[in-house]
């Protein structure tokens, strides 16, 4: 009998401990959501009055930024802004955009700049510096953090403000 | 650093422009040829006269060099060398909004230091992906060719293949292109251009009324993936400088070239082919030259193969024959230290129709800055 009460005391608090971890982690999850996936390495979009629509698919984007488009639907010339890869958003945008790691995508526009085939991209060391240039030069686009965005307009990639 | 560059063009009445006097010999370009490439390099400096001003050092001139450092040790002569490569000088340059500036000379040791112009382009996009292309640049045949020019540090192994050393495509051409690229879902692209073609003894002027025309086409239907095929067409006249010395009768010269060519994270694989027919009143020959390529990346190790291939035709009276076929096997590793350096060692065995087999140990660093 005393053994049956053991083991129902037993499975009663492993149930509460089961039940206290999950809420737990719920609530974790819960509180560092928008945070963590900002630091994960959120990107967004952003664009030049002229030249870029408001939206795109996620493989006319990567067409983009991979140099294969010279020209917008309006005649302008696609110019594309990045952060250096030393940085951190540099290095994110090579891993999540390119699927390169920093050195690879550096070879990509070495490569590409040397075939004659298309202009490099204009490197930035700061997300203040990329956004100015995009403001003021036609047909440019560029790539920065999302928490950089702020309230700021970006491009919609499949709907979303980030990728 | 700011710097100054360039470019004059000499504007001629278009009979006087294409009347070369060469010596003894006075020829004379077909007029209706003639206009189509003056008139293309007229509306080129046109739109340069009424493009918006990009202001002085405000669009900056960009250069880039590229150099190797080469050993090899033969084993069958027992001799180790240490020499150099080429330094290779790119420059690029926006001209205006439609039109910019690309010119690659390269610094090499053959027989003396010398100088070799190898691209000069002036490319105006007239729309989307289309664009015209005038001046000299490596002629579109093949993928090695329009991929990797002169950059070592782009070449996967250390050499080009045995096309190239033999000379079976033409890999410069001077003249007018039309040039698309990554048009559609397939992301297909194009190249027709018309040139000066085979047989000159000068880079500047054509020897005869006959012009190359070279017609290539590609698809990348998935990331890293290219599929492509060529056709090159020349007639030389007698006279004309051959891989032999020169054309006793005319020739007529087809060259059709094929490519598969994938490189993704781990994969790399390149294949080409070329079948060149030259064809004279009495005989005509087949030479075929062809080569494949695999690597396996290991992050910033690839172990390397690469066999090349070459069969040249009984009657050729084209390229060099005294090899009718020549084999290379090499087999090699390549460490990119950084996308500004890379390392490459290899074994190459190759076995010729006169000399038999032999083996060298090639060592390559190379960089691009």
């Amino acid at each position: 009998m005393k053994v049956l009460e053991t083991d129902n005391s037993n499975k009663l608090m492993l149930l509460v401990a089961r039940r206290s971890f999950v809420m737990c982690f719920v609530l974790l999850a819960l509180l560092a959501g928008p945070y963590g996936h900002a630091d994960d390495g959120a990107l967004a979009i952003i664009s030049n009055s002229k030249g870029a629509p408001e939206e795109m698919s996620i493989s006319e984007m990567k067409d983009v930024f991979k140099g294969e488009r010279q020209r917008w639907s309006d005649g302008t010339k696609v110019v594309i802004a990045l952060m250096k890869t030393t940085t951190t958003i540099g290095n994110s945008t090579a891993q999540k955009l390119y699927k390169m790691s920093d050195q690879e995508l550096n070879k990509y526009w070495l490569g590409l700049v040397f075939q004659g085939k298309a202009k490099a991209p204009k490197f930035f060391s700061s997300e203040s510096e990329l956004k100015d240039y995009v403001t003021e030069t036609p047909g440019a686009i560029g790539v920065i953090g999302l928490i950089s965005l702020g309230e700021g307009k970006s491009v919609l990639i499949d709907g979303n403000k980030s990728f | 650093m700011k710097m100054e560059f360039i470019v004059s063009f000499t504007i001629l009445p278009f009979r006087e422009l294409f009347e070369i006097n060469r010596e003894n010999e006075r020829v004379m370009v077909e007029i209706s040829r003639g206009t189509v490439i003056n008139t293309a390099s007229f509306l080129l400096l046109l739109s340069l006269a009424f493009a918006p001003d990009l202001g002085y050092g405000q669009e900056p001139m960009s250069i880039q060099s590229f150099v190797a450092v080469e050993n090899n040790y033969d084993t069958r002569t027992d001799n180790l060398s240490f020499g150099f490569g080429e330094q290779d000088l790119l420059m690029t340059a926006d001209l205006a909004d439609k039109m910019s500036f690309l010119g690659e000379t390269v610094f090499r040791y053959s027989s003396g230091f010398q100088i070799g112009v190898e691209r000069i382009i002036v490319k105006y996009n007239y729309k989307g992906n289309h664009n015209i292309l005038l001046g000299r640049r490596h002629t579109p045949l093949n993928y090695w060719n329009d991929i990797y020019h002169h950059g070592r540090l782009f070449f996967p192994t250390t050499s080009r293949p045995t096309t190239f050393t033999y000379h079976i495509i033409p890999i410069h051409t001077n003249g007018i292109s039309l040039q698309g690229h990554n048009l559609g879902k397939m992301k297909f692209g194009y190249d027709v251009m018309l040139g000066n073609g085979l047989g000159s003894s000068s880079e500047m002027v054509d020897n005869d009324k006959n012009k190359s025309i070279s017609t290539a086409i590609h698809v990348k239907p998935a990331d890293g993936l290219r599929i492509g095929a060529s056709i090159y067409k020349d007639k030389l006249a007698s006279g004309a400088i051959t891989r032999q010395g020169t054309a006793v009768r005319p020739i007529d010269q087809r060259i059709i070239s094929a490519h598969v060519a994938y490189f993704s994270s781990s994969i790399e694989f390149l294949a080409e082919t070329s079948m060149a027919t030259n064809k004279d009143d009495s005989a005509s020959a087949n030479t075929m030259a062809s080569y494949i390529y695999l690597g396996y990346k290991m992050d910033k190790l690839i172990p390397y193969i690469r066999y090349d291939y070459l069969d040249v035709g009984k009657e050729e009276m084209y390229y060099n024959n005294t090899d009718r076929y020549v084999f290379v096997a090499v087999l090699g590793v390549r460490y990119e230290v950084s996308y500004q350096a890379v390392v490459k060692v290899e074994f190459m065995y190759s076995e010729k129709e006169t000399t038999g087999p032999s083996d060298v140990v090639n060592f390559q660093l190379a960089i691009g800055f």
